[in-house]
This record gives structure tokens, C-alpha cells and sequence, in this order.
């Protein structure tokens, strides 16, 4: 049987979720609050690509490359040697920029992911994408137009967004369902409260065009960036933030086999 | 002391090209800083309007200086629909001179020529 082509994400624990990796060519969203890791998960997916020869781009709006390089060195991922190397190259620009960029032959990304091969792309974040339009259908198409120029390079990119709300579910913005909706993957990660201590949980909520794990693990932020850990057992609502115990009678039955 | 003694004795202290660099690009303290961002940011690409914010500089003041260091080559302009987009020229020895210029600038004495050459412009 053929064997599906993937891209590793370099986090231990999350490829076996995502049953090896992103689909090539897909656009994978990293949503949660801030602190919770996203854009450490981003650059794992980029270091692990730059080390494997595929080079990648981090497409930053408003956070500065300094940001970038610092953070990286904090988990022992030498970025600017890895640009120096032309495995990757952190751009600083805005979403209206980026667009409009994109939107024309011979652009500057485009140059950019011809002349450096690259195959992996992490935007940081869409949050900004919101301050373009206030209408919901325009930001929808909008999006959609971004994301569909980023695969025409034949990327596979990953994208953050920000949730403002620290444990469970808050308001959403006009950006959320869209986006939501248009990706391919949509990554949860979540602060919940487990007898008064905050630990951090991770879903794959959505894989298009491909299986995936549907338990709610536990991760940490290490030396090395993030490490997926077993799943929560024997709670119930940990997505609201503040999950209950299930009854013992309930895990008995269901749970511990 | 007169212009020219000083340009002179500057010319004279100095590793010709960081004085050709300096005499070529560095008039103000908004382009030495659109320097330093750049250096630190080599692969932006952006409007004034942003870059300013990011300098924390007022546009009026970094418009201008963008477009000069355009001119002189240091940046390169281009249009994206209806914006005009900065950034940083690619060619390496452009880029080794900038490295040079913002590494000399971290030697007090040098900074202080740099002053004293934009003040008596």
C-alpha cells in the first residue's frame, strides 16, 4: 500500500497524534492562550524541517526576529546559524504587505521560497489578520486567498492564533470561524486547573483527510520545547478549564481497562 | 575646528570604508537607527507607516529617510499594489559594510565621531 507522505512536526508525542505528521501542503492552525506554547511549537516544526533539509520561513507580524533568536537559543536551536546556512530566514512584515506580496507573480516571498527551497512556512500569528476587515464574509475570503497562496509555493504551514481567554472557552472573534473552518488541522492548547494546580492540555480537534488522536493529552515546555505526555485520565470538561473527577463507577466501567 | 579639518582627520582615523559608509548613509540619528533596525531585522519588508512603529519613530520623520536611503541603494524600494514596501538590499558587501558599521558603533570613541560628523552636517 502506499505509504502517505508527511511533515514531521519534530514535537515528540504530537506526530503519533497527528498519525506521522501535517499533510504536505496544508494549513495548520496552533490556537491558544498566551504562554501556552504556540509559537515554540512553531519554531519545533521549523527547526525540525531546517535539520532535515527542508528549509522553512517564520513570517512574523509585529514580534521581532531578536524574539525569535533568543527564545530558539533557549532550547539550543541556532537560528542565525541556520540562516546564515539559508535553511531559514525570519521575515517581519504585516498581513496587508504579506497579501498583497503574495498575490503577484514574482513577489518577494516568492523569490524568497524559490531561492532558498523552502517548504515550510510558520505565520505568527493570523491574530493580526483581523484588524483587515470587520466584516466576517471578507475576512473569510480573505483568509482564504492568503492561505491558498502560501500552498500554491508548495508550503506547509503552520499558523498561530491567539485566544485571550486563559481557561476555557471565551467570546470569539469574527476570525475564529473562518479560520477554524479553513484549516486543514486545528491544534487546541488549553491551560486547565487539576487540584489547584494549572497544567496544560493539548487536542487535535480537527485532521482533514486524515485519521487522527482524539484524547486530551498533557504536555510540557522543557529544555527541548514541547514534549506531548500520556492523556488526562479520569476527568471530564477539561476543555472548559476546569475539569470534574469522573465517578468512580464511570471509570470503572469505561475507562480503566 | 573647520568642516574640512574635521571630515579630514575623521577620513584620516578611520577604516576608509566604514568613512565611506558613513559619509554615504549616516546623516541623522532616525537613519542610523533605520540602520541598526535593519541590521537586527535584515529580512523585513514593509511600509514606513509599520516600520516606524517599529522604530518607534513618527512616519513623518522615517518616510523621508527611507526614501533617501533608497536612493543612495542601501534599501530598496518596491511597490506592492499601492504601497511602497522597504527593504534591505541583498547584496552581501552592502550587508558585511552595515555589519561593520553597527559593530563599530558598540566602541564609544567611534560613536561619538558619528555624533560629531551628524551635528556639524
Amino acid at each position: 500500500m502506499h505509504k502517505e507522505t508527511r511533515v514531521a512536526t519534530g514535537v515528540p508525542g504530537l506526530d503519533a497524534m497527528l498519525n506521522g505528521g501535517f499533510l504536505p501542503r496544508t494549513a495548520n492552525l496552533v490556537e491558544g492562550a498566551p504562554g501556552t506554547g504556540k509559537s515554540t511549537l512553531g519554531m519545533q516544526y521549523i527547526y525540525e524541517g531546517a535539520r532535515h533539509d527542508e528549509p522553512g520561513i517564520i513570517l512574523t507580524f509585529e514580534e521581532f526576529p531578536e524574539q525569535y533568536y533568543h527564545d530558539a537559543e533557549a532550547f539550543g536551536w541556532d537560528f542565525r546559524e541556520l540562516e546564515r546556512q539559508n535553511r531559514l530566514k525570519i521575515i517581519m512584515s504585516s498581513p496587508e504587505v504579506t497579501k498583497a506580496d503574495l498575490e503577484h507573480v514574482g513577489g518577494i516571498i516568492q523569490n524568497l521560497v524559490s531561492e532558498m527551497g523552502a517548504q515550510r512556512i510558520l505565520v505568527d500569528s493570523v491574530t493580526h489578520f483581523e484588524s483587515l476587515r470587520q466584516d466576517p464574509m471578507e475576512l473569510r475570503k480573505l483568509m482564504y486567498g492568503y492561505l491558498n497562496a502560501l500552498k500554491r509555493q508548495d508550503l506547509t504551514i503552520v499558523l498561530t492564533r491567539e485566544s485571550a481567554h486563559l481557561f476555557g472557552e471565551g467570546l470569539e472573534s469574527h476570525l475564529d470561524a473562518s479560520i477554524q473552518f479553513l484549516a486543514d488541522t486545528y491544534i487546541m492548547l488549553r491551560y486547565v486547573e487539576i487540584e489547584s494546580m494549572v497544567q496544560r492540555a493539548i487536542v487535535v480537534l480537527k485532521m482533514r483527510g486524515s485519521a487522527h488522536d482524539h484524547a486530551i493529552r498533557q504536555y510540557e515546555i522543557g529544555a527541548h520545547g514541547l514534549n506531548v505526555l500520556r492523556p488526562f485520565e479520569g476527568q471530564e470538561g477539561l476543555l472548559s478549564g476546569a475539569p470534574k473527577r469522573m465517578k468512580d463507577s464511570f471509570i470503572k466501567a469505561f475507562v480503566r481497562r | 575646528m573647520r568642516r574640512e579639518d574635521l571630515t579630514a582627520r575623521m577620513a584620516k582615523d578611520m577604516d576608509p570604508k566604514l568613512f565611506d559608509f558613513l559619509t554615504t548613509y549616516v546623516d541623522s540619528f532616525v537613519k542610523w537607527d533605520l540602520l541598526r533596525f535593519f541590521h537586527e531585522n535584515p529580512h523585513t519588508m514593509d511600509t514606513a507607516e509599520n516600520i516606524a512603529r517599529y522604530a518607534g519613530r513618527a512616519v513623518e520623520d522615517v518616510q523621508d529617510e527611507l526614501q533617501n536611503l533608497a536612493r543612495h541603494g542601501l534599501l530598496e524600494e518596491r511597490r506592492v499594489d499601492q504601497m511602497r514596501v522597504y527593504i534591505l538590499r541583498s547584496d552581501p558587501v552592502l550587508r558585511t559594510r552595515l555589519q561593520q558599521f553597527i559593530e563599530a558603533t558598540q566602541d564609544r570613541e567611534f560613536r561619538r565621531k558619528v555624533i560629531y560628523h551628524m551635528v556639524r552636517r
